[in-house]
């Protein structure tokens, strides 16, 4: 049921949409506006558990418009039962070993969707980074650089543009200053394009702090805890990295409560070197009466803390 | 150079290093200057030039076979300029026809205190913040490019300042009093 012009009626009239037909009726004058329209619904249910032999689906999956034509391809098959024909069989090998001009884009947005996986990341996520690596793929400067770093440094950029940064440590084998040079690259050049619309905003401890408070299992109340101690460490003038800071913070927290956590399970979940935990512990133990919120840990709980 | 008033606060960025290249006009063989001059190192397949070092100025320079040297290390311009000359006479008394073209001084770091703590993240954020790049995983320092005069500073939060990418005092100087108020604004 709609509200149309009727150009009988010459006035706008309640149109009825006829399903089994495909007709656009209007209903005053019974004039059919649109015959033959064509359902754009899926035509098949598809079920996770049934076999893919007898799949009688006619369409192929969404297109995707950073391939070069959209994804549409047809592909040769073999002939099912008889193949003992040699020239079926080859027909598909040879028609795949053609130039196929986005084999490095997909080969590329295969790889981003592994770690994105492996992060757990949002499908919004992995198509910004898609995205970010179809604009500068190919460029000579970063022909230099490995693969790995290049691909990692777009999904880096694509967690910071959605407020949900990740650890630069985060991706593989890729070092940090590689990926860091990746990024510093992909950012310049994506500010030439756009014309200088970037806005990255500086990365802060509470971000992650969540993220790494749930790696440990940690109750909700040592999460809220160190939430606010993020917060009010802001202030403080501490230099060091807000990973580093965050881990700080999860350690102090960790050792006022009962559920100690290793400096170890530390490091592992955070990225954090242990020494490096360390270090900041020392820096940010004259300030702890400051920053752990007293609903917490009272002032002589605050004294067991160990002295690094 | 006379001595710089810049701004209210008094400081004057002091000088660390001066980048500087001479032309010397004819070829060298580079091997017969490794050997026969004590103070310098040539490893072929490291680096295609002779690393050459001298005391008093202390500086190192690059020298290379076609003749062109680079001079790093000195303090002031006229330091640089007097290395520089030191290592053509060097070269000349190894034998070649040096001569001394295009004195030029490539890049000038300096370096200074404003003695207060700065506000990065704040800085970042407003509009020098597309001048800014501050990436405290990768960097500790606020890395900024100033468009004029064209250097890099890095502004770290002690209150640090490193300037460089200057071809002449000047320039750095005029960096420095553009970049100080702005500084001042975000003092913790």
């Amino acid at each position: 049921m709609a509200d149309t012009y009727c150009p009988d009626c010459k006035r706008p009239t309640e149109v009825v949409f006829d399903h089994s037909a495909g007709d656009t009726v209007c209903s005053e004058c019974g004039l059919v506006l649109e015959a033959h329209s064509i359902d754009e619904t899926s035509e098949w249910r598809t079920f996770a558990n049934e076999s893919t032999d007898n799949d009688p689906v006619r369409v192929g999956g969404p297109s995707n418009p950073l391939l070069a034509d959209g994804g549409l391809s047809t592909v040769i098959s073999k002939p099912t039962g008889a193949s003992g024909d040699f020239l079926t069989t080859s027909l598909g090998r040879w028609q795949n070993r053609g130039s196929n001009p986005d084999r490095s884009l997909i080969q590329a947005f295969k790889t981003i969707a592994t770690m994105s996986d492996r992060l757990g990341l949002v499908a919004t996520i992995k198509d910004r980074a898609n995205e970010i690596y179809k604009k500068v793929e190919d460029q000579k400067p970063l022909r230099g650089r490995n693969q790995d770093a290049i691909l990692a440094a777009c999904l880096y950029i694509a967690c910071r543009q959605e407020d949900k940064p990740r650890t630069v440590k985060v991706a593989n084998g890729a070092t940090k200053k590689e990926i860091g040079r990746a990024k510093e690259y992909i950012v310049k050049q994506l500010e030439v394009e756009l014309g200088q619309s970037m806005e990255m905003g500086t990365i802060h401890a509470g971000d992650f702090l969540r993220r790494f408070c749930s790696h440990l299992g940690m109750n909700n109340q040592a999460v809220k805890a160190a939430q606010e101690a993020v917060q009010k460490s802001e202030e403080l003038d501490i230099r060091r990295s807000p990973i580093s800071i965050a881990a700080a913070i999860i350690y102090i927290i960790t050792q006022l409560s009962e559920d100690k956590k290793l400096l170890k399970d530390i490091s592992l979940s955070t990225g954090v070197a242990e020494g490096t935990i360390r270090n900041s512990y020392k820096d940010l133990y004259p300030y702890a009466a400051r920053i752990i919120p007293s609903w917490y840990a009272k002032e002589d709980d605050l004294k067991n803390l160990c002295s690094p | 150079m006379a001595a710089r008033r810049n701004n209210p606060s008094g400081i004057v960025p002091t000088i660390q290093n001066i980048v500087s290249t001479v032309d010397l006009d004819c070829v060298l063989d580079l091997n017969h200057i490794a050997q026969h001059s004590r103070n310098s190192e040539y490893f072929p397949k490291r680096f295609s030039a002779v690393i050459m070092r001298i005391k008093d100025p202390k500086t190192t320079a690059l020298i290379f076979a076609s003749g062109k040297m680079v001079c790093t290390g000195a303090k002031t311009e006229a330091q640089s300029k007097l290395a520089a000359r030191k290592f053509e006479r060097i070269i000349q008394k190894l034998g070649f026809p040096a001569k001394f073209r295009d004195f030029r001084i490539q890049n000038i770091v300096a370096s200074c205190d404003v003695q207060f703590t700065i506000r990065l993240e704040k800085f970042a954020c407003t509009s020098h913040g597309a001048f800014s790049t501050y990436e405290p995983e990768l960097f500790p320092g606020l890395i900024y490019r100033m468009k004029q005069p064209k250097l890099v500073l890095l502004i770290f939060v002690s209150g640090n300042v490193v300037i460089a990418g200057a071809k002449k005092r000047d320039d750095f100087y005029t960096a420095f009093d553009n970049i100080y108020p702005v500084l001042a604004e975000f003092k913790k």
